[in-house]
């Protein structure tokens, strides 16, 4: 256990920086964050590397996106401009809305200053003097207490001109949505914070060469950017050493469904299933036939060994034909029918698709969301299953965002484990499972 | 007399958070006051913002109509809003909305007649670990919500308290907030 890669929370060299704080008495203020080494590294950063070098040890560490889609953060910083005297921006995106999703939620209501100190170094390594917190408008808590840090930093002199005497200038503000999961898409989310409709761009241009106010901008994750704090601290080979080949560092993963302790557990890339739900989710308080690995949009996989002995990183995962996504694992109990949970989520789908392009509002939010309520009401017909795969061909890959996409994916991992359970409900001409007792 | 009349102050510190040349980016912001003050957001308020912010109202009910929080028509004092998505119907969302319409005798949209309660189904509030979660108007999240809960929730609201002074009977059964140790 003592060398090597670290993939295991029981690892001994394994020690929480994200989550560290979450639940203590007073977390979120300025004096507890800067008496536990807040802001030591932006201070660092600010005052003894220059931008691009903060960048270098960002790509160095492995660090990949945590909203999702994995995107290289260090790449992603290097596609920013330099020395072209236009406004930057730099955008956090915490609009957390995928289903399955809430770890970036304690970081924003528990660790306000990790959050921020985070902004201050993404923002001077991408040259942006000026960023925005886009927040969930539900996630209350969370913009109460961001507000309150922003101007505890204001007034202590962790925001605003020249930080640590470095010369670097940084404004911080705050931004609510208000129940719209489109909003998470980056080019959606400049459009809400303009004021606009949240209908997403086309691409490119790309938010580096024109993005918010129709300049230079990065949007990076909660997470993502809470994990550059702790990278710029302890160095990129700290980070490194954690997790396998290109799925690097600490990850924020979360259980929910009928677990025994469900909630957010901060682990190396890398853990498996089993530890995760077993080991620090306390097990499961019911028989479990199926999991979500990573929130709504990632296939859902057989609850079994294979499974659970599967390393939730980006490549473990894409092996078994499903995703990490935002590491939100949902458990699926076996009394539960499949069809009216996938429906559940199409469903969720439809009801959040923008409507801008055919393949998702006529396909997801039209026919495949009918056919689903169909089969699942017992009106299916023979080859309704074969239409519905038709018709996820004809949206894959087809669509405007990865909206439509998100929609497709759980239809199509329900289909490769669970056919079975589709075909029964047209057989049978109705769903076989009662749906009480879920409630207690 | 208009709604932001008397917030002019209020509106200054608002604009500080855009670009001066970008003062729609602030549309947001002044339909959730409206919507928080009034429990809905009327046409009179849509034109007052297209308004100050130099827009068209179309342009400002196209960005309301996107979400899911602005009202077009009165809600109750107490908007509860019932999560929906796969946790929190795992966790037996359905019976408590079916519970709730029940026992309100409302259906979405409508208000109850001594004006207290509206109703909404909305998507994943993200608390899928605390399931099933109600949120009132735009108060932090009511969560683990099983009948008792509910229960106690709707007499205390009934009965006059505040959101914060009614205290839910038992708690989740496992912590909440915690770093995994």
């Amino acid at each position: 256990m003592s060398e090597g890669l670290i993939v295991s929370g029981h690892d001994p060299r394994f020690e929480r920086t994200l989550y560290a704080h979450v639940g203590k008495p007073g977390s979120h203020t300025l004096d507890y964050y800067l008496s536990h080494g807040g802001y030591e590294a932006a201070k660092k950063a600010l005052t003894g590397m220059t931008p691009d070098e903060v960048i270098e040890e960002v790509k160095r560490s492995g660090l990949r996106g945590r909203g999702g889609a994995g995107f290289p953060t260090g790449l992603k910083w290097s596609f920013m401009p330099k020395d072209d005297g236009q406004q930057h921006y730099i955008i956090m995106n915490a609009d957390e809305s995928e289903p399955g999703s809430f770890k970036d939620r304690y970081i924003l209501e528990d660790d306000p200053h990790q959050a921020i100190e985070g902004m201050i170094l993404a923002g001077y390594a991408i040259r942006a003097t000026k960023g925005y917190i886009y927040i969930r408008g539900e996630y209350r808590r969370a913009y109460d207490r961001l507000l309150a840090a922003i101007e505890e930093a204001y007034t202590r002199g962790y925001l605003g001109k020249n930080l640590f005497g470095s010369g670097f200038d940084f404004d911080l503000y705050l931004h609510r949505g208000a129940g719209a999961y489109i909003c998470g898409e980056e080019t959606a989310l400049m459009n809400s914070l303009e004021g606009l409709r949240a209908n997403p761009r086309l691409k490119p241009p790309f938010p580096a060469q024109k993005g918010l106010f129709g300049k230079p901008t990065t949007i990076n994750n909660v997470e993502t950017i809470a994990s550059v704090v702790h990278i710029v601290a302890r160095g990129a080979d700290w980070f490194a050493q954690m997790g396998y080949d290109k799925s690097k560092g600490m990850k924020l993963y979360q259980v929910s469904g009928p677990a025994v302790r469900p909630g957010v557990y901060e682990l190396p890339m890398g853990t498996t299933f089993r530890e995760l739900i077993y080991d620090w989710a306390g097990g499961v308080k019911e028989p479990i036939k199926a999991l979500i690995p990573g929130g709504s949009s990632t296939p859902m996989l057989p609850f079994n060994d294979d499974t659970l002995d599967t390393p939730m990183d980006y490549e473990h995962l894409a092996e078994k034909g499903s995703m990490l996504g935002t590491g939100g694992v949902i458990l699926i109990p076996e009394r539960a029918c499949v069809v009216d949970v996938i429906w559940n989520l199409v469903r969720f789908y439809a009801h959040e698709s923008c409507g801008k392009c055919t393949p998702c509002r006529e396909g997801v939010a039209g026919w495949l969301v009918k056919l689903l309520g169909q089969i699942e009401r017992g009106k299916g017909k023979p080859g309704d299953i074969e239409l519905m795969e038709d018709l996820l061909d004809n949206i894959e890959g087809k669509s405007f965002c990865p909206l439509a996409d998100a929609a497709v994916w759980p239809v199509r991992g329900a289909l490769r484990h669970f056919r079975h359970e589709f075909e029964r409900h047209i057989e049978a001409g109705g769903c076989p499972v009662e749906k009480k007792g879920f409630w207690g | 007399m208009g709604f932001f009349d008397d917030k002019q102050d209020w509106l200054e510190i608002v604009f500080k958070n855009y670009p001066p040349e970008n003062r729609r980016a602030a549309v947001m912001p002044l339909l959730r006051k409206v919507q928080q003050e009034e429990g809905h957001v009327s046409p009179e308020r849509v034109a007052e913002i297209a308004e100050i912010l130099g827009t068209t109202a179309t342009e400002v009910r196209g960005v309301m109509s996107f979400y899911s929080y602005y009202q077009a028509v009165p809600t109750g004092k107490y908007h509860l809003q019932v999560c929906a998505t796969l946790s929190c119907k795992l966790a037996g969302a359905e019976e408590l909305w079916d519970t709730l319409r029940a026992e309100l005798g409302v259906g979405p949209g409508e208000v109850t007649p001594d004006g207290l309660f509206s109703i909404q189904k909305v998507e994943c509030l993200g608390s899928c670990h605390t399931a099933p979660v109600v949120q009132v108007n735009d108060e932090p999240y009511l969560e683990c919500m099983n009948r008792e809960r509910l229960k106690a929730l709707l007499e205390g609201l009934r009965s006059g308290k505040r959101l914060e002074e009614i205290e839910l009977p038992g708690d989740c059964g496992h912590e909440v907030r915690k770093e995994g140790a």
